[in-house]
């Protein structure tokens, strides 16, 4: 054999980094920075060695330096802390909620597409109120009637975009009953349930994850709104959302306090962004 | 009128109906109303039984709820608890704002947008398609009130302006008024239009990909016209279903940039009243917000039956 194809692993797997850089480059973009995030997310105590909670009022909003890359706040906590500190709390709020709604509204989703029917017509107005309300108003109804706690925040987050996972569902389970594998399966005498739990669940599977991924950078812009409005995670707690609604009184003042939770959100977004629509690109290809 | 239509106008009003009951008991689900926040600890049981009684809080929740339908039918939205102004001329007033801002910004988007979506489309993988592309997802990105607040810092230390602070109608003084929306109008005008001509360019490109457009080039017919009469005309429907729904996302990204910029529309006055528990205000700007969106999306169904004689016949 020659030689110079044998690779090491790692060797290969520069190789296909390599490979996706020249044709996706997007993706691989999107993937670099989304790791980033997740291992900020993962082990702030890495990236920084200051304390999110600090107050020392004597050092309260100084610009960006050394000291303090992304400034202090107006009772002089350490921005960058706090924007290292809060991706884990801000991201597994977000993909908390969104996976709820994607278990809740893909099931009612499955269901409602699969049995028809009764069911089918009650679920269906029930989204459809959902759907009256542009998704940042029902949040602000949720969490501002509820009181701002950060369970009314993930109860919010996760009925905003149940409808969405529920369409998707009931869409694709409708495509899949007509089709002969479904069939088969009956003519076999498995029941209804089976049939739905062990076929149809598994189809309609990859259409839920692609559109979680694309909803991810949604949920992540209206956690962050909620949480500028006062309505999201409160203060103390080193949440974007939070860091971005203590900044908005100073912003002429300090606008570092607002710049760098925001761009925060926004490079997650971004990636995310990315991420997802590579994913659907594909699925639509298939 | 045919009978779908009749059929979808009815199905929309169950919706506006079931939508408003759902607020009504989520609202009375919660401990603390509207009387115990304005007596706080200074308040005896007579004096918040007697205030109770008055707001007809002391009847069962059913029948509150079928006091107020009776009321919405004949136009009327109640009083304020917390100001005794009519809900509907409060509502009004700020539907006016908001309104406003949410028609001008979807002129922006539109205008910014559906051009970018074309130019990038017809140069599909050249430098300009990668350059619109980048801004569309930059746009999409950015948290909208977040980009209002940048563009607050930018315009006030770079050309050391900013807005009034005090709203004006436009009948009182329209170059005032526009002076304090344009921030608002750009910061949610930018996030619309990178929408919109993502979705212009996808819909775009797909359609010169399609068999048609090949055919009647290769017939020699000029690129110029094949444009227009076959490319654009059937990305049209698209586009106007995409109006409609880029109006609901204004509708609700209005909401965050009023309260952001201080400006007296519906957004405000909800967040206000929720914090007051001045159901009926509240009731009466959810009311419009989801009347709203519902006319929208008829609209859209209309203009969809006007423009394309395939769904008239279905």
């Amino acid at each position: 054999m020659n030689q110079s194809t044998i690779r090491s692993a790692p060797g290969l797997l520069v190789d296909s980094a390599r490979r996706m850089v020249r044709r996706e480059p997007g993706l691989a973009l999107g993937l670099a920075i989304l790791a980033a995030i997740v291992a900020v997310a993962l082990f702030p105590q890495l990236f920084t060695s200051a304390s999110p909670f600090d107050i020392d009022v004597a050092s309260s909003m100084l610009p960006p330096s050394a000291d303090h890359w992304f400034g202090t706040d107006d009772v002089g906590r350490d921005i960058y802390a706090r924007v290292i500190f809060g991706t884990r709390i801000t991201l597994s709020i977000c993909a908390g909620s969104l996976f709820l709604s994607a278990i809740a509204g893909g099931t009612l989703g499955l269901v409602s597409g699969f049995f028809g029917g009764w069911t089918d017509q009650v679920l269906g107005r029930f989204v459809d109120v959902l759907l009256s309300f542009p998704p940042i108003i029902l949040g602000i109804i949720i969490t501002g009637i509820l009181g701002p706690q950060t369970i009314n925040l993930i109860l919010a987050l996760s009925i905003v975009y149940m409808p969405v996972f529920f369409r998707i569902a009931r869409a694709g389970a409708m495509s899949e009953i007509g089709k002969t594998y479904v069939e088969a399966a009956r003519s076999m005498g498995i029941n209804e349930p089976t049939i739905l739990r062990r076929h149809v669940t598994r189809n309609v599977m990859p259409l839920i994850l692609t559109q979680y991924m694309i909803l991810f950078p949604l949920i992540l812009q209206i956690q962050a709104a909620l949480g500028f409005l006062g309505l999201g995670v409160q203060p103390p707690t080193p949440d974007w959302g939070a860091i971005l609604e203590q900044g908005k009184d100073f912003i002429l003042f300090a606008p570092w306090m607002s710049l760098f939770p925001g761009l925060a959100v926004l490079l997650a977004s971004l990636s995310l962004m990315l991420v997802g629509r590579a994913l659907q690109k594909r699925v639509d290809s298939r | 009128m045919s009978a779908s239509l009749v059929k979808r106008l009815f199905a929309s009003l169950l919706t506006a109906l079931l939508a408003s009951l759902l607020v009504f008991l989520l609202m009375r689900s919660v401990p603390g109303d509207v009387v115990s926040q304005m007596m706080g600890q200074a308040g005896g049981d007579t004096a918040e039984n007697a205030l109770r009684q008055f707001f007809g809080l002391d009847q069962p929740v059913y029948m509150q709820y079928f006091n107020w339908l009776l009321q919405v039918l004949q136009g009327d939205l109640g009083t304020s608890w917390t100001r005794g102004v009519p809900v509907t001329e409060m509502v009004g007033k700020a539907f006016l704002v908001t309104l406003e801002i949410g028609v001008i910004t979807l002129l922006v988007a539109t205008l910014v947008g559906v051009p970018l979506g074309i130019i990038a489309a017809i140069n599909e993988g050249k430098p300009l398609d990668t350059l619109i592309q980048s801004f569309n997802i930059l746009g999409l990105s950015a948290p909208v009130f977040w980009t209002g607040l940048m563009l607050l810092v930018g315009v006030s230390s770079v050309l050391s302006w900013s807005p009034p602070l005090r709203f004006v109608p436009p009948s009182q003084s329209l170059s005032t008024n526009l002076e304090i929306l344009v921030l608002p109008i750009l910061s949610l005008g930018l996030l619309q239009a990178a929408a919109y001509s993502q979705f212009v360019r996808q819909n775009v490109v797909s359609a010169m990909h399609q068999e048609y457009v090949r055919t009647a080039i290769a017939k020699g017919v000029p690129v110029r016209l094949v444009f227009f009469k076959h490319i654009l005309r059937n990305v049209l429907i698209p586009i106007v279903t995409f109006m409609g729904l880029i109006l609901i996302q204004i509708l609700g990204g209005v909401v965050i940039i009023e309260s952001l910029f201080a400006l007296p529309g519906l957004g405000r006055l909800l967040l206000s009243a929720i914090e007051t528990r001045d159901y009926p205000v509240v009731q009466g700007a959810l009311l419009i917000v989801v009347a709203t969106a519902m006319v929208v999306n008829l609209a859209v169904d209309l203009t969809y039956r006007m423009i394309d004689p395939r769904v008239r016949e279905s």
